[in-house]
């Protein structure tokens, strides 16, 4: 029999060995699948893509903004330049150098790979929000033209990426909004709605998220100074930078507001036991298949949700919805808004009726 | 002409993109919305209820029970336990009057049979001694549990007592990345795991539901308990005085499902967290109003549709298992019977585990009933050892009346206590039986999800038998 202090260093030796090559992320296996997935090929394509994003925002791309963006190396960024103008996708011109049209309309294919997969992702899987980006990026250089319009197709040709950004048409052509700006450029006291939020940087998306913002939002800005911006959206006051709020853009209502988006309410999680109250929206962020099985719980602007009881455990949470006792997590309950005031709910439905 | 029309064509498409921006993002769920809002409108002004009927003050009170931060966990460990006791306990009689049948009864008169009518010794040992034991041996066991676990446990869930259960739990199960319903599912597995895999149909989140499949099997199941409960008693109930031996070992029963709860937990949250994190994920569980259950309805229900299709599909499984357990024993390579091969190939693998090679070789051939495992273990042992009185014959499966003799066949075996907790741990982390298998294949239809979930328990069990063999080994070493 083999001695039983020699095989645990052995098996703890292999187990660690295996945790070190195949630790999720972080793991030499992973590392090198990313790194085998760097190819050159992708590296153009990410620069393609940088250079356009800078054409858009007027900026003018440089080796280093190419380095910086792409996290190379500037050495490298030129190699991949002259990469890019043999294959007659830029033109160089001095230390200036623009996409061709052969270039743009590559550029927005990868563009729309990226932003229909990220919609796949928000749509169809559980994938947390702040993932999205990275692993569209993943994805992007690797779908070929079919399995994007195949994709674009199921998901019902959409015309922007779930931050907002708009999906370039298969021939290349992409609309945005009209009259839309940035929200330190609104002028105060206005309502507007947000329709789209910058994914990139990713720091800067996760504070907006973790914000609580998200498009389709109603904002009004209260102050305005170069410290900070301090606007009111989704019933809560927030004071942000200015440079986040930059990557926010925003377009002013026009006509009567829609009462029942500016969610006046109240999570559904403030509620006592044996109170009763009127639902008024759920909030955007629960989105595909689990939006659709609240709805078909009855779960609708103006239903009376009455507040049943709490488990043992004290988590999820059971309210009565149409006369069937239906049990929420309080991640979900907190992203239901709720009138308390029958009252004033009542003139919400007045008002709706009216409407009709 | 054809000019003009694809210039308005393209107008009108131009059109229709401009309008998509100004529609805003969600109007498909704005549009949706304002229907179902507007029929629950129309619903509500047509319909007239005589009077607002009021809950019922008992469903109220019962619930306050039943979900209470103090009563609520009590309440349900009490309900289960009495599930079980009453499962187990109440299987012995029938389990011991079905034996005496298939095994005592009547295969010694198909025995006779056979050789009345001159069948060549082969034929008969395959058909009768594989065959039919094998297929005697998994109803005995099987029937018996599961036409008391299932009924009982139907009983609850008519009664709407599990979906609180479920309520209560979900709390856990959340932190786990499952779902609350999962509990149900789980202990449905305590009665056979090809059930409880069948039962996650009632998750209808994707992602929670893929977990509640891949973890059934650590819930120990019926075909495991007496293997649990004899090798306990064998070995580990001995080691304490004679009073207490009967608890110490019920104890060692109950740690080892124990175990199975927790690693339940600790898969599911690393499921959640790796492979599983981009399936879909929703969650809503209705808790019905409690009803007086339907008890011959139920009673009706629980034996066709979960017992009676469970036994069929073990049956089918445990035929075949039968016949190649009584080839393997039979037939001979160079004066050696092919078991024996194997036992051999297997067995320092197997004491690198704290096993051996029988327990190994019993273990694969009964992949398809883990009923048959200890009868299995027992022949292979005879065969193995050459010891003499006992058992009845190469490939033919036998359990023993005495536990003493029992006790002493197995240490002739190379048993030790090491071997006897090994063993126990092994029955918990292994391959679910290939009935379970078919049953995850046919509810998740993807070949991907079964192999993870028939292959990720060996592997545990493998790393967790070969760390407590060494462990033990060493401080065996060094007193």
């Amino acid at each position: 029999m083999s001695d039983p202090l020699l095989s645990l260093v052995t098996a703890a030796a292999l187990i660690t060995t295996g945790m070190f090559v195949f630790w999720p992320e972080r793991g030499i296996y992973w590392q090198f699948e990313r790194a085998r997935q760097m190819t050159e090929r992708v590296l153009r394509e990410d620069a393609l893509k940088h250079i356009q994003n800078c054409e858009v925002q007027g900026e003018q791309p440089s080796l280093k903004s190419l380095a910086g963006a792409l996290n190379i190396s500037t050495n490298q960024a030129a190699d991949v330049i002259s990469s890019l103008h043999s294959h007659e996708l830029i033109s160089i011109q001095g230390t200036e150098f623009h996409l061709t049209p052969d270039g743009r309309d590559y550029a927005l294919r990868i563009i729309r790979a990226h932003r229909i997969y990220e919609r796949y992702l928000a749509e169809e899987t559980g994938f947390d929000e702040v993932e999205w980006h990275t692993r569209a990026h993943r994805h992007e250089h690797q779908l070929s033209p079919e399995d994007v319009e195949r994709l674009a197709h199921r998901l019902g040709n959409p015309i922007h990426d779930p931050h907002g950004a708009p999906i370039p048409a298969a021939d290349g052509s992409m609309a945005y909004y009209e009259n839309c700006t940035e929200l330190n450029q609104l002028p105060l006291d206005t309502l507007a709605r947000i329709v789209h939020m910058k994914d990139e940087p990713e720091a800067i998306y996760a504070q907006l998220v973790a914000e609580g913002l998200h498009i389709g939002q109603e904002v009004r800005l209260v102050e305005s100074s170069p410290q900070r911006l301090r606007f009111w959206a989704g019933g809560n006051e927030h004071v942000l930078a200015p440079i986040l709020a930059a990557n926010i853009a925003v377009i002013p209502i026009t006509g009567e507001p829609n009462k029942t988006d500016e969610s006046p309410g109240q999570p559904l999680t403030n509620l006592k036991p044996g109170e009763d109250v009127q639902m008024v929206a759920i909030s955007p962020r629960i989105r595909g298949a689990e939006r659709r099985r609240l709805m078909d719980l009855g779960l609708l602007p103006g239903t009376t949700i009455k507040v049943e009881m709490e488990s043992a455990g004290g988590n999820p949470i059971a309210y009565r919805i149409r006369g069937a006792v239906i049990a929420l997590r309080k991640s979900q309950a907190e992203l239901i808004s709720v009138c308390p005031e029958v009252d004033e709910c009542h003139d919400l439905d007045m008002q709706l009726e009216e409407q009709r | 002409m054809t000019i003009q029309s694809s210039a308005s064509a393209e107008n009108i498409i131009q059109t229709a993109q401009s309008l998509r921006w100004e529609v805003g993002a969600n109007f498909h769920e704005k549009l949706m919305e304002s229907i179902y809002t507007d029929a629950a409108r129309i619903a509500e002004r047509a319909i007239t209820r005589p009077g607002e009927k009021p809950r019922f003050d008992f469903d109220r009170t019962l619930d306050r029970i039943v979900t209470s931060r103090v009563w609520g966990f009590p309440i349900m460990v009490l309900l289960l336990m009495v599930v079980f006791w009453l499962t187990i306990s109440g299987a012995n009689v029938p389990s011991s009057m079905l034996a005496a049948l298939f095994l005592d009864t009547i295969h010694p008169f198909l025995k006779n049979l056979a050789a009345n009518i001159g069948m060549p010794w082969w034929l008969d040992g395959l058909l009768i001694d594989g065959m039919y034991l094998a297929m005697a041996w998994v109803i005995s066991v099987m029937l018996p549990p599961m036409a008391i676990f299932f009924p009982l446990f139907t009983l609850l869930e008519d009664f709407g007592y599990l979906p609180r259960v479920a309520f209560n739990l979900d709390n856990m199960f959340r932190k786990a990345g499952a779902h609350g319903k999962q509990a149900l599912s789980m202990t449905m597995g305590f009665g056979c795991n090809a059930a409880g895999v069948v039962a996650t149909r009632i998750i209808d989140s994707p992602r929670e539901r893929l977990i509640a499949i891949i973890t059934n099997n650590f819930a120990l199941c019926n075909g495991r308990w007496p293997t649990q409960i004899l090798i306990a008693t064998l070995f580990i109930g001995v080691l304490a005085p004679a009073h207490f031996a009967g608890l110490v070992s019920a104890t060692a029963v109950v740690g080892i499902a124990l175990l199975g709860i927790l690693l339940t937990f600790l898969t599911s949250s690393f499921l959640s967290k790796t492979w599983l994190k981009g399936e879909v994920s929703t969650f809503s569980l209705e808790l019905p109003p409690y009803r007086p259950p339907r008890i011959w309805q139920t009673i009706y229900t629980s034996v066709i549709d979960r017992t009676l299709i469970v036994l069929w599909r073990a049956v089918v499984f445990a035929i075949p298992a039968g016949a190649v357990i009584w080839l393997i024993a039979n037939i001979t390579i160079t004066d050696t019977s092919i078991a024996e091969h194997l036992i051999n190939f297997l067995n320092p693998f197997g004491l690198l585990l704290g096993l051996n090679g029988v327990i190994l070789v019993a273990y694969i051939v009964a992949i398809p009933a883990n009923e048959i495992v200890i009868p299995t273990v027992l022949m292979l042992t005879v065969l193995v050892t050459g010891a003499t009185g006992v058992g009845e014959g190469a490939g033919v499966m036998f359990e023993l009346e005495s536990s003493t003799e029992t006790l002493s066949l197995l240490q002739t075996g190379g048993w030790t206590l090491l071997t006897a907790v090994n063993l126990m741990l092994f029955s918990l982390l292994h391959n679910p039986c290939s009935t379970t298998i078919y049953t995850i294949y046919k509810e998740t239809g993807s070949a991907r999800w079964t192999l993870v979930a028939a292959l990720a328990p060996v592997l545990m069990g493998f790393t967790v038998t070969f760390f407590v063999a060494q462990i033990w080994r060493l401080i065996e070493g060094l007193l």
